[in-house]
């Protein structure tokens, strides 16, 4: 079975938000919409002992992901492959899933025609992925800080790295199960 | 271009026909439970004495119970117009699992069984064919009773089911939304009770039951009263002391923040405690005032809990939004 899943290598990430931008050329995104920022709490730390990290945020595609369960028109689902999406043509914008995110990966589209929106997020660019290439914002990273790939595939280098080192997940607590990986920056030391 | 809110974290996707809706659909569906509850009590609604029929008790409530179905019917409708494709609202029922979808089928069926009974309470002297079938009275005075508790418990649900939101996210919200629905739905259901068309049935004690039931009500909401009064400080105040900080920032927003005013004054003291001393001093204070300010409360509740949607930040987030630009978006589209 294929899983997909993405690494975010905060070691590399300088946070130039060349991602952020390639997502929204790539999926035309509307000004108000982002479906993957790059956030950090700024320069941390005391002079000359200081540092600064970056987290580039996305869609978990959660393995229990509380925005499917609670889409009224199965709008919201789930692949196989774990990729968590929206069918436009299905959505009726009640906004349930989005209130359901605990990680903000949802937004209401405004309205293209009247009485017409719906909700958008990331879908692992998953028209490109399902032909074999990568996401658009893991192509663009020149850091190479965003890894992707096959999970339950051994030789994948996702694979090999949530394995290998320890990784974080945002919000584990919440038993969402998300599959993004963080290894987190100075080695997880401060 | 017009300002847009494009900081995430502080932006309300559920605004005030949520609100209203919550409230209105408490309302309605604790008023169909309350109803169908005295009719059954009083079975076949019929106060007699010996073979002798004193006064209609169902009647009494007919009014209240279709001003619960069109409230219903209000509510659905605000739920329609919030989404972002209202013409396509019949979509709802597509999902097995979506607690909306349950919301919708248990709104449905409640309007239904609730427009239903109150047919029983048209003019006696119009002789309508299903007038003595008093087991479909019965059915639907039971359905009634189950859906609308249904209704009241399942807005509670639906808000507290969801993890992002932690001031939400806790078993005691559909106790507070059940508390407050008939609390309200009892003060409205004293308003109206007795009017059209019950004066049609012309028995010789309907209006000294009616007052008799009337005064049962204001009984009832002073007690339901002091409940929602306990359960609102201790919902709030479990927030405050809960783990989470999201939800205790939320807690502080009630306790001293923005939302203290209406908070202490509006609903503690002005929206609670104020009928609660009404309908103990009685007269006009009982009949018109309280039951109106219980309302007030109820709506202003359903307000302040839809707009306490805060979501807990992912580090680094808020200072991310809180920078993205505001004012130039001309210049952000100027290239197309």
């Amino acid at each position: 079975m294929t899983r997909y899943a993405m690494v975010m290598d905060q070691r590399r990430c300088i946070g130039c938000q060349s991602c952020t931008v390639a997502c929204r050329t790539w999926n035309d995104l509307p000004d108000d919409i982002i479906y993957n920022p790059v956030v950090s709490e700024g320069v941390q730390g005391v002079f000359p002992d200081v540092h600064a990290t970056f987290t580039p945020l996305i869609c978990m595609h959660c393995d229990n992901p509380p925005c499917t369960i609670c889409c009224p028109c199965k709008a919201s689902q789930q692949d196989e492959d774990g990729i968590v999406w929206v069918d436009e043509a299905k959505c009726m914008a009640c906004k349930v899933c989005v209130n359901s995110c605990p990680y903000g990966a949802r937004d209401l589209s405004s309205y293209d025609r009247p009485l017409h929106s719906f909700v958008r997020k990331c879908n692992f660019c998953k028209d490109r992925v399902r032909e074999g290439e990568q996401p658009y914002c893991v192509m663009t990273c020149h850091q190479k800080a965003r890894i992707f790939g096959d999970l339950d595939d051994p030789q994948s280098e996702v694979s090999k790295l949530v394995n290998s080192l320890k990784v974080e997940r945002i919000f584990p607590e919440l038993n969402t199960d998300p599959h993004v990986f963080y290894i987190p920056d100075l080695g997880g030391h401060r | 271009m017009s300002h847009m809110n494009n900081n995430k974290l502080t932006k309300h996707y559920w605004v005030w026909p949520i609100a209203w809706y919550l409230f209105l659909g408490g309302l309605g569906g604790g008023i169909l439970c309350l109803s169908g509850l005295f009719d059954l009590i009083f079975r076949h609604g019929i106060i007699e004495a010996g073979s002798e029929p004193l006064a209609q008790v169902g009647a009494i409530f007919a009014l209240p119970v279709f001003i619960g179905v069109a409230l219903l019917g209000i509510g659905s409708f605000l739920l329609v117009f919030e989404l972002g494709q209202p013409l396509v609202f019949l979509r709802v029922f597509i999902s097995r699992t979506a607690i909306i979808k349950y919301g919708a089928c248990l709104l449905v069926l409640a309007m239904g069984f609730g427009f239903i009974y109150f047919l029983f309470f048209l003019p006696p002297e119009w002789n309508l064919f299903y007038y003595d079938w008093l087991w479909l009275r019965d059915v639907c005075c039971v359905l009634m009773m189950v859906f609308g508790v249904g209704i009241m418990v399942y807005t509670g649900v639906l808000l507290s089911s969801m993890k992002a939101k932690p001031f939400w996210n806790t078993p005691a919200l559909p106790v507070l939304f059940t508390v407050s629905a008939l609390s309200t739905a009892s003060a409205l259901m004293a308003l109206a009770a007795g009017l059209w068309p019950a004066t049609t049935f012309a028995l010789p004690h309907q209006v000294e039951v009616q007052h008799f039931l009337v005064e049962q009500l204001h009984v009832i909401d002073s007690v339901l009263v002091i409940v929602e009064i306990i359960v609102l400080i201790v919902y709030v105040l479990m927030m405050y002391g809960a783990g989470n900080v999201t939800a205790r920032t939320v807690a502080i927003k009630w306790l001293r923040g923005a939302f203290a005013v209406p908070f202490w004054g509006g609903m503690i003291l002005v929206g609670l405690f104020v009928p609660f001393v009404s309908y103990l001093t009685g007269g006009i204070m009982a009949t018109a005032v309280a039951p109106v300010l219980v309302l007030a409360t109820g709506l202003l509740l359903r307000f302040l809990i839809v707009y306490s949607d805060a979501r807990r930040p992912i580090p680094g987030e808020e200072r991310y939004w809180s920078r993205i630009p505001k004012g130039d978006e001309e210049f952000l589209s100027a290239w197309k």
